[in-house]
């Protein structure tokens, strides 16, 4: 996926990755426009299964990153907990 | 073999490609002996505290932070010195957004039929691992307004069980729709998109992906969520 938005930027297309930090070192070398680390598994990039108000919240700060970014390889680690109250 | 002629690294590979193959712990097939039983070790030890308290926070910790340290010995195969950027020419709230994960989902009685085989199980998917990453991917078209009831999803690579529950922890289309309803973002490129991330990527690189890029550019995107799974 890595490369698809590299290809989409280049092309034009503003990107933003939502992914497992499980992935951060691979992610991270390939010197991504915007990427959204979540605390979460493998699996569940997202959140965790039902839990609507976590899996927005990370939609929520993948949106603001896509508008706020003014330059490449931006990072924003979430840490909310993958199911409410762990 | 017989049960009692298994070894530990036997016993061990067996979640990432034997009779007890569970992708959440696929990791355990790169781990030396020694610490494949360490993590098994802690593991118990935490279900033990588990039982106690109830807490399950840090069986989910000691699962992720393994799974981590899976990926973050091995010198990343895929490595840049810098990266494109292309700013965002206007708010969200008026911007036309395109959905793509690596899922592996598909509408049902479309699935794409990797290799020829009409109705690949998840299992036989898992099987076929290595035929997966030797081929180009294949993109799978999903409406919008497709019931998430028809949803189907097959991935060789992790265990799909929390995406056949809730589409969204992975592939995130329904929050989105909402997200459009609400007036948070103006639109969404019909259809969103998955596909099966374990695949050839040099081929993705080269040909599937501007090819990609060229059919979400057709559909007035202003931008693109991308989820890797």
């Amino acid at each position: 996926m890595g490369h698809v938005a590299r290809l989409l930027e280049a092309a034009g297309t503003p990107t933003v990755i939502i992914a497992s930090a499980v992935f951060r070192p691979r992610l991270v070398a390939m010197k991504l426009p915007r990427l959204v680390l979540t605390p979460f598994p493998m699996g569940r990039p997202v959140g965790a299964p039902g839990d609507m108000d976590g899996q927005r919240r990370t939609l929520r700060a993948a949106l603001e990153l896509l508008a706020s970014a003014r330059a490449g390889e931006a990072l924003v680690e979430l840490e909310h907990p993958y199911r409410p109250g762990m | 073999m017989n049960a009692e002629d298994e070894s530990f690294v036997d016993f061990k590979n067996s979640f990432n490609d034997g009779p007890r193959r569970d992708l959440n712990f696929k990791f355990l097939k790169g781990l030396p002996a020694d610490e494949a039983a360490a993590f098994l070790q802690d593991l118990l030890w935490k279900l033990g505290d588990t039982l106690d308290d109830g807490d399950a926070s840090r069986l989910i910790a000691h699962v992720k932070e393994w799974q981590a340290r899976n990926y973050s010995g091995a010198v990343p195969r895929w490595s840049y010195e810098e990266g494109p950027f292309t700013p965002l020419p206007k708010p969200v709230s008026e911007s036309r957004l395109a959905l793509l994960s690596s899922s592996g989902h598909f509408v049902d009685g479309q699935d794409l039929r990797p290799f020829g085989v009409e109705n690949m199980s998840q299992e036989e998917a898992a099987e076929r691992i290595v035929s997966f990453l030797r081929t180009p991917p294949e993109l799978s078209e999903i409406p919008l307004d497709t019931p998430m009831e028809k949803l189907r999803v097959r991935h060789p690579g992790y265990d799909i069980r929390g995406s056949q529950a809730d589409p969204n922890v992975s592939f995130p289309l329904y929050h989105l729709v909402s997200l459009v309803q609400e007036g948070v973002i103006s639109e969404l490129v019909d259809p969103a998109y998955s596909f099966v991330g374990a695949a050839a990527q040099t081929p993705l690189l080269r040909e599937q992906g501007p090819e990609w890029v060229r059919r979400i550019q057709e559909k007035g995107a202003d931008g693109a969520l991308l989820v890797p799974v």
